[in-house]
């Protein structure tokens, strides 16, 4: 299989095609999701976090019952 | 030894016209100046962000050849770049030249996860160029050599190739966009012209 494939003199996409994906509002929303604090998030969206949590509490109310007995 | 270090000037007396994207040392000062300001701020990061679209689309494009996908991997890159904009230092060269390498390790990652071909976009004038440095006559049976030798590049040699012969771009910003010094780039670009004319003239 062919490693590359080559485009001889084939021209760039037209400005109006480049700009219909320019969109900083966007941006600017994808970097204030992606810097926010994780205290910020609620843990319900979270969907890890929630299962991570939830499973070290099931784990330490096992193991005191455990040591209870 | 002292060899080693004249073989990169053949490479840099190849008479590129550099691509319309470099600047003079005022318009880098101001762009820097732009930089800062978008570093204390990140709403200021429009301007640039207005200001290179087209060029990092363009970058992207060439070597995809996929309008929707483009525009994910750009998206990609400018996000990454307005997050770790605090890192970026002034080394010389245009900021753009920082943004090619992040948009550079995007296809690298969408190439390693997806099994689609690798693009090269080529003018044939560029085509020219590069017959004239590996010593061949710019005809069309010659052509096809190149483009035979070229299929057989690495990756690596391949970026080199392109960035310097079908970009145009100064050897400063080769090593800003590739992650190495600008005397590497050198090196390392003599070293795949003289891999390709090995290629198209095999030694006896």
């Amino acid at each position: 299989m062919a490693k590359y494939k080559f485009n001889i003199n084939k021209p760039d996409l037209p400005d109006h095609k480049i700009d219909k994906h320019k969109d900083f509002k966007k941006l600017i929303a994808n970097y204030q999701q992606a810097t926010k604090p994780l205290y910020k998030v609620p843990l319900y969206k979270n969907k890890k976090a929630f299962i991570v949590i939830l499973l070290i509490l099931l784990l330490t109310y096992l193991i005191s019952e455990f040591t209870a007995k | 030894m002292y060899l080693f270090l004249l073989l990169p000037l053949g490479v840099e007396n190849v008479s590129l016209n550099l691509n319309p994207y470099h600047k003079s040392a005022n318009e880098l000062q101001a762009e820097q100046v732009l930089v800062l300001a978008a570093q204390a701020n990140p709403l200021r990061f429009g301007v640039l962000y207005e200001c290179y679209f087209k060029q990092v689309f363009v970058f992207v494009h060439r070597r995809l050849d996929d309008e929707e996908q483009a525009a994910d991997i750009v998206s990609q890159v400018f996000l990454k770049a307005l997050i770790n904009l605090h890192k970026y230092e002034y080394r010389g060269v245009p900021f753009s030249a920082w943004l090619f390498r992040i948009a550079l390790n995007e296809i690298n990652m969408y190439f390693r996860k997806n099994k689609s071909h690798r693009v090269v976009s080529i003018e044939k004038n560029d085509l020219q160029l590069l017959a004239e440095e590996t010593g061949e006559e710019n005809k069309a049976e010659n052509e096809q050599k190149i483009m035979k030798a070229l299929a057989l590049l690495p990756e690596g040699s391949m970026q080199l190739v392109e960035l310097r012969f079908f970009e145009k771009r100064s050897f400063a910003e080769m090593g800003t966009i590739l992650g190495i010094t600008e005397n590497n780039a050198k090196v390392k670009l003599y070293r795949v012209i003289d891999k390709l004319k090995q290629l198209i003239i095999p030694r006896k």
